[in-house]
């Protein structure tokens, strides 16, 4: 009986480690293969050229110029957005209210709606009916937001990302001590004396956290920004809000579908996807720096 | 002349919950103010009731009276920024908020206003906290780094940095060594002199100690209240007589 327990037990941990393992595997396999395949093609004129020649050659840098202006943009509408929803949610709301209630449920059910949708969702109502609405009333019906452009691809990512941002500010929120806040009503704070002076100082690191997962989840999605405005080849870098753009998630996706000569592509697609990842893993980079000094001060003090 | 604190039939429940039942005092300027009962008697609830602190639970509710200087403090246009400033409270667990011990201090002055004396209001409440001698020279470390009866002290100096004219005290000692409690005690006697003190205490033995006067609360009532001397050694009431000798609580 003994010996059958310890049997199992052995099967078990055996089990658990494979599949932690596995994990592991199969990112060093991505990684791997990508960093092997695309490490010849990456060269300077590479990441500042533009492409040429149906892709098959040239550079990629109106994309890589596209994914940080679109992220950027994107950041600057759903951190602040989604902070001050989280702020409404924890700190103003009563937290019984029907309101606060319906709004989590929305949240929730936001984040599980499949990237797709989100790209249709831009497409319909930010481009026909705010773009096209903006168009009638000042520019006399002329084609000026009506149409697909980074505007509207960043937005429809930060309708995207609300949900992460929401959820880390509210986590962040729920972590200053209640006594912290006490304290400041005990010396005669208001509810925005106590927002803005206890709340908001403690939760900077978190509201980042959310704002890094954001990042890196917009930095990398194709579907919402396909209708909404991103462009298949751009011989010039946007310049306007209006403006179409390249990007590389939607531009690995134009090579791998649409590239007249797949063979001559290849070595271009790798080097394109290997430099998404390092772009990616690079913007989270910057994020955390920016966030492990912010702890440092606030620890400091 | 009227009390500086008087209050009138004072009831408070959450929700269903009654949590204060009928408390008639009255507090004079100038003294010690000793509530002593056991724990869940509602001593902690009716500080807080003092400077509204409470209207942050959702589902408290209030009956009853309790006016500050003759002003009704649960009517609807009270300045709750201004009653709580004059109205200081001090929490039973020490909470000293990140950042440098000046900072601490400074809470007050970043709500309301800086003013140019700072750093002398400072030295005043440190040194009428018994702090000052500890902490003078290094007012620009963190406040964590202080000793736990140390913190307190600097929650009392944060307070007094308000000016209040009532201290409200939730247990102040009840986490601290007995050295760290003999300060806080002394720091109370003296300043008797200037404000006034509500001290909401566990140990019936400091009640004895420093309060003037002493309430003793059982079960959200007011059970018996007079000159510390008389509840102690002479109380009326049976309750109060097996609570003070030990009998409960």
């Amino acid at each position: 009986m003994k010996r059958w327990i310890k049997f199992v037990g052995l099967g078990f941990t055996t089990l658990t480690g494979l599949a932690s393992f596995l994990i592991v595997l199969m990112l060093a396999i991505i990684l791997g293969n990508v960093a092997w395949h695309g490490w010849a093609r990456l060269s300077w004129e590479f990441i500042s050229g533009e492409p040429k020649v149906g892709m098959t050659e040239g550079g990629i840098f109106p994309a890589i110029f596209g994914t940080v202006a679109l992220v950027l943009l994107m950041t600057l509408a759903v951190v602040p957005l989604g902070v001050a929803a989280a702020i409404y949610l924890h700190e103003y709301a009563g937290q019984d209210s029907k309101l606060v209630h319906l709004v989590r449920l929305a949240l929730h059910n936001l984040a599980g709606v499949p990237a797709i949708v989100f790209g249709l969702f831009g497409l319909g109502f930010f481009i026909k009916f705010i773009g096209a609405g903006i168009d009638n009333a000042l520019f006399a019906g002329q084609l000026a937001f009506g149409q697909p452009c980074i505007l509207w691809a960043a937005l429809t990512l930060a309708v995207l990302t609300l949900p992460t941002v929401v959820v880390a500010t509210e986590e962040a929120l729920r972590a200053v001590p209640r006594s912290y806040r006490e304290v400041a009503y005990a010396a005669g704070a208001t509810r925005w004396q106590v927002v803005r002076h206890i709340v908001l100082p403690q939760s900077v690191a978190g509201i980042l956290t959310g704002t890094i997962l954001a990042v890196s989840r917009g930095a990398g999605e194709v579907a919402p920004i396909m209708f909404t405005g991103a462009a298949y080849y751009l011989p010039y870098l946007p310049k306007k809000l209006n403006d179409q753009f390249m990007e590389l998630g939607y531009h690995i996706y134009v090579m791998t579908t649409q590239s007249p000569d797949v063979e001559a592509t290849k070595p271009i697609l790798y080097a394109t996807v290997l430099l998404l990842l390092v772009l990616t893993f690079a913007l989270n980079f910057v994020a955390i720096l920016v966030r492990s000094s912010i702890r440092r001060k606030l620890r400091a003090a | 002349m009227s009390a500086l604190l008087e209050v009138q039939r004072f009831s408070a429940s959450y929700g269903s919950q009654p949590a204060l039942r009928g408390i008639t005092l009255d507090v004079q300027e100038h003294e010690i103010f000793g509530i002593i009962g056991p724990a869940g008697s509602g001593k902690t609830t009716f500080l807080r009731c003092v400077n509204r602190l409470n209207d942050l639970v959702s589902g408290f509710d209030v009956e009853g009276t309790i006016r500050f200087r003759r002003l009704d403090i649960y009517q609807r246009d009270v300045d709750l920024a201004v009653l709580r400033t004059k109205l200081g409270m001090v929490f039973a667990v020490p909470v000293p908020l990140p950042g440098t011990i000046f900072q601490n201090l400074l809470l007050g002055q970043r709500l309301h206003g800086t003013r140019t004396d700072a750093r002398a209001l400072a030295e005043k409440s440190l040194r009428a906290a018994y702090l000052w001698d500890e902490v003078k020279d290094r007012l620009e470390t963190s406040a964590f780094a202080l000793s736990g009866g140390q913190q307190q002290r600097l929650c009392l100096a944060r307070t007094l940095m308000l000016e209040p004219e009532i201290l409200l005290l939730d247990e102040p000692c009840s986490g601290l060594d007995p050295i760290s409690t003999a300060k806080i005690e002394e720091a109370l006697v003296e300043l008797k002199r200037e404000l006034t003190v509500i001290l909401v205490t566990n140990n019936v033995m400091q009640a004895s100690r420093i309060a003037d006067r002493t309430a003793f609360f059982l079960q959200g009532r007011l059970v018996e209240c007079g000159a510390t001397q008389q509840i102690f050694v002479n109380p009326v009431e049976k309750e109060t007589r097996d609570y003070v000798s030990g009998r409960f609580g």
